[in-house]
């Protein structure tokens, strides 16, 4: 309403003169208008975009760092309850270190039976030794006095009889026969 | 056409007070000084003109010639913005004053004469003698090399001022060719007004490419002497 009402008073009076400046400043008005209409929102959107990066890339800082913070609390729970459970560790440790103490001692054990053993395998034998170097000793001793012993008259009597009995069995293994 | 048609081109006074300062520093409250970490649009897409525009500005130079950035990327768009400021009507364009563009030129210029002249003195005076000329030419190179220097400034300030006082005065014939012709022949008031369309999309592209122009010109000239 102001505006028709001055522009009319304007130009009736020619206080504001119509001359080439008007007409220029037409062309003007319309290729802005037109430019505005046409690629306003897509400025506007580029415009809106830029910000949106920018507040992106901090936000992504600060989750980052947020993202940072977390973890942190994560793995220092976790280190606390492996904290936790070291005794178990402790435990294996002691029984591992006592089976090898253990068998350690059983395998010492066993070596000094082992020789223990031998020694007295060796005073065994040793006996069984002196027994049969004994025993043969005698053997060859009494065979020794019963051939010096055996003259040469009782050898002939000896084998006399032996004829005699030798014919006397012959004779009854024909006779069986 | 009720006044010559020069009259857009004199010294802005208003109940007789020179406001051609104001007119000079107007532009600079159409650029806000982005203050926050996410401004709004304008700023925001002044930020990033800014950056791409300095970008390619100043790859070319080495360290001591970007610490010229500041004054080529405000050279830019100070010329930029009143030369697209003075499109509209009844506005004054400062940069149709040759006293102006003088007063940018000659001292921006000299600049960085004076600092190839302080820092690379062998190298300044070697341009003056391009190489591989014939020995009976070099007194007369010499002299045409020293013209074409001096005349740097000159050229700088003129091509400005007569791009866009002529593209001013295009405009405003033409339109006061639209103005009269529309009584006469409405159908060709018709097609000057077309044409008048034309000229000012022209005129909205020489407004950034002589910004563009200048500073690109005083940036090589900053090249050659750093």
């Amino acid at each position: 309403m102001l505006a028709t009402g001055l522009t009319l008073y304007l130009l009736s009076k020619e206080i504001y003169v119509i001359n080439h400046e008007t007409i220029s400043g037409a062309v003007v008005l319309s290729l802005a208008v037109y430019g505005i209409k046409k690629y306003g929102p897509a400025v506007a959107a580029f415009a809106d975009r830029l910000m949106e990066e920018e507040l992106a890339r901090f936000e992504s800082l600060k989750g980052a760092y947020i993202a940072g913070c977390e973890k942190g609390i994560e793995d220092e729970k976790k280190q606390q309850w492996r904290v936790e459970g070291r005794h178990y560790l402790f435990d294996a440790k002691r029984n591992n270190i006592a089976m090898i103490l253990e068998a350690n001692y059983r395998e010492r054990l066993l070596t000094a039976s082992r020789e223990v053993k031998k020694k007295l395998d060796y005073q065994v034998a040793l006996q069984q030794l002196k027994r049969s170097m004994e025993r043969d000793h005698m053997i060859n001793w009494v065979e020794q006095s019963v051939w010096q012993s055996v003259t040469a008259q009782q050898e002939k009597e000896s084998i006399a009889k032996c004829i005699l009995d030798l014919k006397a069995l012959s004779k009854t293994a024909q006779a069986s026969l | 056409m009720n006044e010559n048609l020069f009259a857009s081109f004199t010294t802005p006074m208003m109940m007789g007070v020179p406001i051609v300062v104001l007119i000079i520093i107007f532009p600079s409250i159409l650029f806000p000084s982005p203050n926050r970490l996410i401004n709004n649009r304008l700023a925001t897409v002044q930020q990033w003109l800014i950056q791409l525009v300095s970008k390619h500005m100043l790859s070319i130079h080495n360290y001591k010639g970007q610490t010229w950035a500041l004054m080529l990327m405000s050279l830019i768009l100070f010329i930029g913005s009143t030369n697209l400021l003075g499109l509209l009507p009844h506005s004054f364009t400062p940069t149709t004053q040759l006293s102006m563009n003088l007063g940018m030129a000659i001292p921006l210029w000299a600049g960085t004469v004076v600092m190839g002249f302080r820092h690379k003195t062998k190298a300044s005076l070697a341009h003056f003698l391009p190489q591989g000329t014939p020995l009976p030419l070099i007194p007369m190179l010499v002299i045409i090399e020293t013209i074409s220097l001096f005349i740097q400034p000159v050229a700088l300030a003129v091509r400005l001022t007569a791009n866009i006082t002529a593209g001013h005065l295009l405009i405003h014939l033409i339109g006061g060719a639209t103005l009269v012709l529309m009584n006469i022949n409405p159908v060709t008031a018709l097609i000057t007004f077309i044409i008048l369309i034309l000229l000012t999309i022209l005129e909205l592209a020489v407004a950034l490419i002589q910004a563009y122009v200048f500073t690109l010109l005083v940036s090589l000239y900053l090249h050659d002497n750093t």
